[in-house]
């Protein structure tokens, strides 16, 4: 491979993070084919020690979005991670993609439930001093009371429950780089 | 498989070499990749991600030096962080080298 088809491979493969990042790479790539023109060996000894750009680029871009997910506990920074993760290609995750499917269904089911009880909570307490419900409106306002707040515990243990599997997740993502170093202390 | 055991084993390795050349004297990027892939036989591309890294979490500073021949080239220094997380890192590796050399001897 020419130094040419080399970065511009790489590049194509950055594209995505910002171009900053992307140029400065580039350039330090760049840099390293100059510096071993300057040691006395060809385009194509360089691009074959550096490895393969496509799969560099892949590795790149997935530890960009696996450090975003630790900085930015946000949902679209576990997208991102969880895409980054079954872009490494690595085999397993044929195995690793039902099972993920089913506890992000489960999560989401969950979710949805804590979420129809919250309001089914609010409801209750809201309507109980205008209605007869059975037992009286305090009762009512009681029961909406604890309903909204066993709902919004039922949230939080969720959510805790979420950032430890995405956690997993970007720990057995980071076991799939063959170029970098997996990051298994942090 | 013995080969990925062997590369899982050389990455794990590669930051505390890093550190460990840097310790001896200030070196740029191709030098660095280089020595390594020359000793340990590291793919060269893997040292910019890795050198990024460990620029963002404050172990190495750059600098530019004028270079003979081009332009100015980018060196890498351990910085005083740097410099105590590769103490540490030598004094754990040598702990944990030592153990399993202790054990692999007692196999024999």
């Amino acid at each position: 491979m020419t130094r040419q088809a080399f970065l511009a491979r790489l590049r194509d493969g950055l594209r995505g993070l910002s171009p900053q990042t992307i140029d400065e790479l580039v350039a330090d790539y760049e840099t390293h084919f100059a510096d071993g023109a300057a040691a006395g060996r060809t385009e194509a000894e360089v691009a074959q020690a550096l490895g393969d750009p496509d799969r560099l680029a892949r590795e790149i871009r997935a530890e960009s979005s696996l450090s975003r997910w630790r900085d930015e506990r946000s949902p679209s920074a576990a997208g991102a991670a969880v895409f980054a993760v079954l872009g490494l290609g690595a085999l397993d995750i044929l195995v690793l993609l039902p099972i993920l499917m089913g506890i992000a269904g489960a999560l989401i089911g969950l979710i949805v439930a804590v979420i129809v009880c919250f309001f089914a909570g609010a409801v209750v307490f809201a309507a109980g001093p205008f209605m007869d419900p059975p037992g009286g409106p305090l009762t009512a306002v009681l029961g909406g009371l604890g309903l909204m707040a066993g709902s919004a515990s039922g949230g939080a243990l969720l959510t805790i429950v979420s950032i430890g599997l995405m956690n997993a997740l970007v720990w057995y993502g980071r076991l799939h780089y063959r170029l970098l170093k997996p990051a298994l202390q942090s | 498989m013995p080969e990925a055991i062997e590369i899982q084993l050389k990455k794990g390795a590669l930051e505390l070499c890093v550190l460990a050349l840097l310790s001896q004297h200030d070196s740029y990027a191709y030098e660095i990749a280089s020595q390594l892939s020359d000793s340990i036989g590291m793919g060269e591309g893997t040292i910019y991600p890795l050198m990024r890294r460990l620029q963002a979490d404050g172990l190495v500073e750059t600098y530019l030096e004028e270079s003979p021949s081009g332009p100015p080239r980018k060196y890498y220094k351990l910085s005083a962080a740097g410099r105590r997380s590769f103490t540490s890192q030598q004094a754990a590796w040598a702990s944990f080298s030592g153990a399993v050399n202790h054990i692999l001897g007692g196999a024999k």
